[in-house]
């Protein structure tokens, strides 16, 4: 950890563009992560119509176009895929996937709405039995049996280090494709359902069948914005924020998607404008 | 400050006041990011008394409050369980989460 950045922007759509953009010309020192190619939503899009300045426009060129702003203003874009944003006081420490860690003194969450809906007694069992952490909780499941549900092939290196220290584990993909594992792990092709027990998890309830757990462990590739930030307040599915696109937490701002409908592109850039700007404010009181 | 103690020391150390025991363990991310925020609130509310125990030595501890995602943070008021709360939080929440217990 070399460098404390001034702002983290986490998102790659119109909103966390936007806000980069805008904090490059504030003259902050910035860490833009996300894809390098941009917002895959975007690019997938048809045809926009309502786009100040480019009538018509098509997802890809639109996306083009995003790509080529960044590229002249020399903004470059940091393949990370962020587990968790810490509130430490005065600073985020953001960890990643691959375990590398950041900071920044402030945070731009423009992370859009792609995560899925939890299953069912998922936020109930939350430390109970429920985790979204194997390399975190694995030790305490020693000798145990335990499930995970994986939303991508990146998880199955994940339940083979589960395996090394659970007693047993069941695997259940919910994607299609050859599943590559190795170890004492059952494969099971299911439909997860919910999770269930009294105090602690007890059953992973699936559509054809039950499995007797000590823990499951729910590995998707987007994270919901609660469990991504610690202690972020939450308006439904999305992050509250007031007109300044502020959270509850000093120095976390959010915009696009993420701060609810509607889910439109120029919101998203617009949304991102404010929130860069917030932060530049907030930043300036800080020193 | 925050005390690390061993599950020897438990019941004499929680028997009265209120207390707040942080389950924790060196191999855990989030546990790390927690210890020096709660190093912070352990200043600023000294009405309260702040333990660690380290999961993989007090095992048994571990397993009598059924603590089975880190970190944990169990209150105790007069030796008497009140409530564990899981995960990383911000200062502030936790600090709203603890004073209710010396109000």
């Amino acid at each position: 950890m070399d460098v404390r950045y001034d702002v983290a922007v986490i998102g790659t759509g119109p909103a966390g563009l936007s806000a980069a953009i805008t904090l490059k010309i504030r003259n902050k020192n910035i860490l833009l992560l996300g894809s390098k190619t941009g917002s895959s939503k975007v690019e997938k899009a048809h045809e926009i119509h309502n786009y100040l300045g480019l009538p018509a426009v098509t997802g890809e060129k639109l996306s083009g176009q995003f790509m080529e702003h960044l590229k002249q203003m020399e903004i470059p874009i940091t393949e990370e895929n962020i587990t968790s944003v810490y509130a430490m006081g005065d600073y985020f420490a953001l960890t990643t996937k691959t375990n590398r860690m950041y900071e920044a003194s402030a945070v731009i969450l423009g992370t859009g709405v792609n995560f899925g809906k939890p299953y069912q007694g998922e936020e109930q069992f939350l430390g109970s039995g429920v985790s979204y952490c194997a390399t975190c909780d694995a030790p305490l499941y020693k000798g145990k049996t335990v499930a995970i549900i994986g939303d991508s092939p990146k998880e199955e290196a994940e339940a083979e280090f589960l395996a090394e220290i659970a007693g047993k584990v069941y695997y259940i993909p919910t994607y299609k494709g050859t599943i590559n594992i190795k170890n004492n792990i059952q494969v099971v092709w299911d439909i997860p359902v919910g999770v269930q027990g009294e105090y602690q998890v007890e059953k992973l309830i699936l559509k054809k069948q039950e499995l007797e757990v000590d823990g499951v462990f729910i590995l998707r590739e987007a994270v919901s914005p609660a469990s991504l930030v610690p202690g972020i307040k939450m308006d439904g599915n999305h992050v509250e924020v007031n007109r300044k696109m502020e959270t509850n937490l000093k120095g976390c701002f959010a915009c696009g998607d993420i701060t609810g409908t509607p889910y439109q592109y120029i919101k998203a850039a617009g949304e991102g404008n404010v929130a860069a700007i917030s932060a530049v404010e907030y930043l300036s009181k800080l020193n | 400050m925050v005390k690390k103690i061993t599950g020897k020391e438990f019941e004499d150390t929680v028997k009265t006041g209120v207390s707040v025991v942080d389950f924790s363990a060196g191999w855990c991310g989030p546990c790390n990011m927690l210890a020096p925020v709660l190093e912070e609130v352990s200043q600023d509310l000294t009405d309260i008394n702040f333990y660690n125990v380290d999961v993989d030595t007090e095992t048994q501890l571990a397993v009598r409050f059924g603590i089975s995602n880190i970190p944990a943070l169990l209150i105790m008021k007069d030796g008497e369980k009140k409530e564990i709360q899981v995960g990383f939080q911000p200062k502030e929440s936790l600090i709203e989460a603890f004073k209710k217990y010396i109000d």
